[in-house]
């Protein structure tokens, strides 16, 4: 994303000569007791003046003031809710942080950045007010939506004022019936009578007798900007009835008849001036030279705003100025009437500035307003690496739409983005026609005729990656689709097409392929690319993506049963996204979570709630996009280990509301993980219900995709049977379980086999067959021993645990006497298998001389003189230890010293040599 | 409703768009490629328009110079309308 344009976060400077209108400053301050205050009214009746009057007397009272000028490049969503938090940061520094991690993490959506963004406002201290000025640009759905969802959540102490041309998309009917709307609008913002004669005779100093005045305000009935136009139209004339005389008895449209007759009153040069740099959004001195061809830009502007031309500066060194709108359209339209044939080159001009200053958007839109699409399209294709990268899909695709398509289809490079861009918005129509548009030129085997034209390339690096970009393409394109061997066709031959140092480009097609054999239920082979993918982008740099591949990676080894490689993938990547003495990057939560899932598993409970702990503390921006969904599961599965079925079944509702796809496939979805907390707990209906609304039947066939929800409403028949003795049941969920038995056992999945024959057991014991209970039992435990599964068990309740003392007697000491040790109230952990090393990152000597001095009364100065160093030492010491613990306080710090016992080790304490030197 | 109804929203159509005020001639322009005809103290913009959005950009235009707007008729046939 390229800079923000600072001046579009502040309000306008004041403007000299203005009416006090302390009626509108009285009703404004009610903007502080209400949710939204629309401030709708044409263009010209002073909508922006009364704001920035109204911020500038001290008011909103108590509160802070954050504002944003709003244009018609705001509507894509990434950048509207960007600038909209760089607005609320200029009042509450701090505020927003989370959610613009959430705006630039992939396969982000505007809902979760917008929830974000109200969880922080929830958490402000004070009462402030948002100004949206010029909201009439937007004109986005997304936007739109957005803002509805901000308008529907908004915390109490949050204020919104929205002003604009017409009126916005948002419940306004809804916060009128709750009182909640105030509204100002053209009939209470235009100029009264008085406010005429006030303006007239005492701002700008003009004698007029009162039938003057009476005629002025009548003929311009109140319209601000015309009333400032009359003004200006008057000053310095002899005779200014003469005037008004004129004026009241034309019924040409009013301003266009003013602004004729300002624009005559000026110089021929400044008139030139003003009509050739109309077309410019903003003006500044060496700006308007460029598109003038002349020189004392600077000179002029600060000429015309001393004249009240219609110039409002946009900053305090009165560098940035923009026409007042509705003056700028006057001359615009003057312009393309008088010297029809100079606007293109005006355009090319101002293009050609904003391109060498390096504002790339504004350049593009004067090249495209300006008709020069090879250009536009030129600037476009260097664009486009930036655009992908801030997630300004919207922007590129209104870029590409305004483009001819012959313009594109001659360009590969941006035949490809296109492409790109209409994959990443779920447009899957379009993809196939722009991709064969760029082989066209890369395929030169004689096999098919040259295309007509030529070809056009810009970014050099970019062409060279297009043969494989094609190819990895096709193979999302295929993955959608569900085609897997086509997927895995497309993906190859990307990662032949890709230099073999080019780490992106082969991590892409790597991850397709780990997702293809994913789906198919191959998790070795899908295990394989994955750790590929990982490792390319590892050697990218691409960190936070390094976590995502972890999730799939580990995934697919608990399905195998390869807890202990699990684990190890979850830590690896969290040390990667947890530095020392760097920041905590995104993924490091999803990591604790996933910990604390295998944790749970090994019935390590504290171990995993510490870790749930730690990833709620690094807050929202240090997850992906998935993890405030994973984290609810992961806490549910724990309230189920803890016996607190509804604490379980809120979670996973919530789980479910905070649901974020993505390209994983669901092999365990939300709704199986209620039906089996259902079956377990007996509520076999509401489980089976689960069931029938899935379509899932005993007698389907069996399919990796469905094999966990197969094996949940295997158990719900069970306990239906347990329940009613209905036979059917028992002998749909027998012919299920032997049929997943075989597909797991087939398939190398350890975990899912284990599942399987604890189910089988139960069902064995449910029909009172002793032995093939306790085979499948037996069998079961042979596979948990040595990876330490304990939860699997546990989590079966009573009859299960009666079986497990069956098999017990046999072997005093084995598993299932461990097991049932386990699950008696202050009970040791059953595994063999060591407490993980922790914290990651194990800490300095000093690092813990300083985490010791912190669980002391010392203050920050205190510690550095106890050892011997400056105060910023002692504060680097402390960021770094608070990110190896994953803590961002002191007192958390403490106590998680404290937890792991790190505070009283004595022994090798290089304090006290430093203390008794 | 059964019947399959035809809403017009992608269709071409001449319009006729009548504002309050007088304008200069100049302004036809603006009102890319529109007619301006001007009587009694109101203005009538007529013409071709590629579709909905495009006449709701000339709205748009409408509203943004603050020109009150008083009518839009399309002028074309309306198979759902009988003619006056």
């Amino acid at each position: 994303m390229g800079p923000l344009l600072t001046t579009k976060l502040h309000p306008p400077r004041r403007r000299r000569g203005l009416v006090a209108r302390a009626r509108l400053d009285a009703r404004l301050d009610r903007a502080g007791e209400v949710a939204v205050t629309l401030v709708s009214a044409p263009a010209g009746f002073g909508k922006t003046t009364i704001l920035t009057e109204w911020l500038a007397a001290g008011a909103p009272e108590g509160r802070s003031a954050a504002w944003l000028s709003l244009d018609a490049r705001d509507n894509d969503p990434a950048l509207f809710w960007s600038y909209l938090v760089a607005a609320l940061q200029t009042a509450v520094p701090d505020l927003g942080a989370t959610t613009l991690a959430v705006l630039q993490s992939p396969q982000t959506s505007t809902e979760a950045a917008v929830a974000t963004l109200v969880n922080e406002l929830a958490d402000l201290p004070r009462e402030l007010v948002l100004v949206l000025d010029d909201y009439h640009v937007v004109d986005s759905p997304q936007v739109h939506e957005g803002m509805v969802r901000l308008v529907e959540h908004l915390p109490v102490q949050v204020h919104l004022v929205i002003a604009g041309r017409a009126d916005p998309p948002l419940p306004l009917a809804r916060l009128r019936a709750r009182g909640e709307l105030l509204e100002l609008r053209a009939a209470e913002l235009r100029f009264t009578a008085a406010e005429v004669a006030a303006y007239l005779t005492g701002a700008m100093g003009l004698t007029l007798t009162a039938d003057d005045v009476a005629a002025l305000d009548s003929r311009t009935e109140g319209w601000i900007a015309a009333v400032q136009l009359a003004a200006l139209s008057m000053q310095g004339r002899e005779d200014p009835s003469a005037f008004v005389a004129e004026f009241a008895g034309d019924d040409r449209y009013i301003v266009d008849f003013l602004v004729e007759e300002v624009l005559a009153r000026q110089p021929e040069r400044v008139r030139t001036f003003l009509l050739q740099t109309s077309i410019l959004a903003r003006l500044s001195g060496p700006l308007c030279d460029a598109v003038t061809g002349g020189d004392g830009g600077k000179d002029t502007l600060e000429a015309a705003e001393r004249a009240n031309l219609f110039l409002v500066p946009l900053d305090d060194r009165r560098r940035w100025y923009r026409y007042h709108h509705l003056f700028a359209d006057v001359l615009q339209a003057h312009l393309r009437d008088e010297q029809p044939d100079a606007v293109a080159e005006l355009h090319r001009r101002a293009a050609d500035w904003h391109a060498r200053h390096g504002d790339r958007a504004e350049a593009i839109g004067h090249a495209l307003a300006g008709g020069d699409a090879a250009r536009a399209a030129e600037l476009v294709e260097l664009a486009l690496p930036a655009l992908q990268q801030g997630r300004q899909e919207a922007t590129m695709r209104r870029w590409l739409q305004a483009l001819p398509d012959e313009v594109i289809a001659e360009r590969p490079v941006l035949s490809v983005g296109y492409a790109a861009a209409l994959m990443v918005s779920g447009e899957t129509a379009g993809v196939e026609a722009r991709l064969r548009d760029a082989e066209r030129w890369l395929i030169d085997d004689g096999s098919r005729p040259r295309p007509a034209g030529r070809m056009v390339v810009v970014d050099e690096a970019a062409f060279r990656r297009l043969p494989s970009g094609i190819a990895l393409y096709r193979a999302g394109q295929a993955l959608l689709s569900g085609d897997v061997p086509a997927t895995v066709t497309h993906a190859r031959r990307a990662l032949e097409l890709a230099g073999a140092d080019d780490h992106v480009a082969r991590g892409g097609p790597a991850g397709l392929l780990g997702l293809a054999y994913w789906r198919t239920g191959d998790l070795d082979t899908g295990a394989r690319w994955y750790a590929e993918c990982a490792a390319s982008l590892e050697q990218a740099g691409h960190l936070s993506d390094v976590t995502g591949c972890a999730l799939a990676l580990a995934d697919m080894r608990l399905e195998q049963g390869r807890l202990a490689e699990a684990m190890s993938t979850y830590e690896n990547a969290l040390r990667l996204v947890t530095p020392p003495g760097g920041p905590v990057l995104r993924g490091a939560a999803d990591m604790h979570v996933g910990i604390a899932g295998v944790l749970l598993e090994h019935n390590e409970l504290d171990a995993a709630r510490r870790r749930l702990a730690v990833s709620a503390q690094l807050g929202e921006h240090a997850g992906l996009p998935q993890n405030p969904h994973r984290e609810r599961v992961a806490r549910a599965r724990l309230a189920e280990a803890d016996g607190d079925l509804d604490g379980a079944l809120a979670l996973l509702a919530e789980a479910e509301r905070r649901y974020a796809a993505d390209y994983f496939p669901e092999v365990r979805p939300i709704g199986a993980v209620r039906a089996r907390l259902h079956a377990r707990a007996g509520r076999w209906p509401d489980a089976l219900a689960w069931g029938r609304q899935r379509g899932l039947s005993a007698d389907d066939d069996p399919d990796y995709l469905h094999e966990f929800e197969h094996l949940v409403l295997a158990r719900a028949l069970v306990a239906r049977y347990a329940a009613d003795g209905d036979q059917p049941s028992m002998a749909g969920a027998l012919r299920l379980l032997a049929r997943l038995r075989r597909a797991a056992e087939d398939g190398g999945r350890t975990g899912s086999l284990l599942d399987v024959l604890v189910v089988l057991a139960l069902a064995a014991a449910v029909c009172g067959d002793q032995p093939a209970a306790l085979a499948a039992l037996r069998h079961a435990l042979e596979l948990a021993e040595p990876r330490g599964h304990v939860r699997s068990f546990l989590d079966e309740g009573r009859l299960l645990r009666r079986h497990l003392a069956a098999v017990a007697n046999g072997r005093a000491h084995g598993y299932a006497g461990r097991l049932l040790a386990a699950s008696s109230p202050g009970a040791t952990p059953v595994a063999a298998r060591p407490v993980p090393a922790w914290p990651v990152e194990p800490l300095s000597a000093r690092e813990l001389e300083v985490l010791r001095l912190l669980g002391t009364d010392l203050d920050g100065p205190g510690i550095a003189r106890r050892l011997f160093v400056s105060v910023n030492t002692v504060r680097t010491h402390t960021k770094n230890l608070y990110a190896k613990l994953g803590v961002n306080n002191r007192r958390t710090a403490v106590r998680r010293g404290q937890e792991l016992d790190l505070l009283t080790r004595g022994g090798d304490e290089p304090t006290l040599a430093a203390d008794s030197r | 409703m059964t019947e399959n109804r035809h809403l017009g929203l992608s269709d071409a159509g001449r319009y006729e768009i009548r504002l309050a005020g007088r304008l200069d001639d100049r302004w036809a322009t603006w009102f890319d490629g529109m007619t301006l005809t001007t009587a009694d103290g109101t203005t009538v913009l007529s013409g071709p328009l590629a579709d909905q959005a495009a006449l709701h950009g000339v709205l748009a235009r409408i509203r943004d110079l603050g020109l009150p707007l008083v009518a839009v008729t399309r002028l074309d046939a309306d198979p759902h309308v009988p003619p006056r």
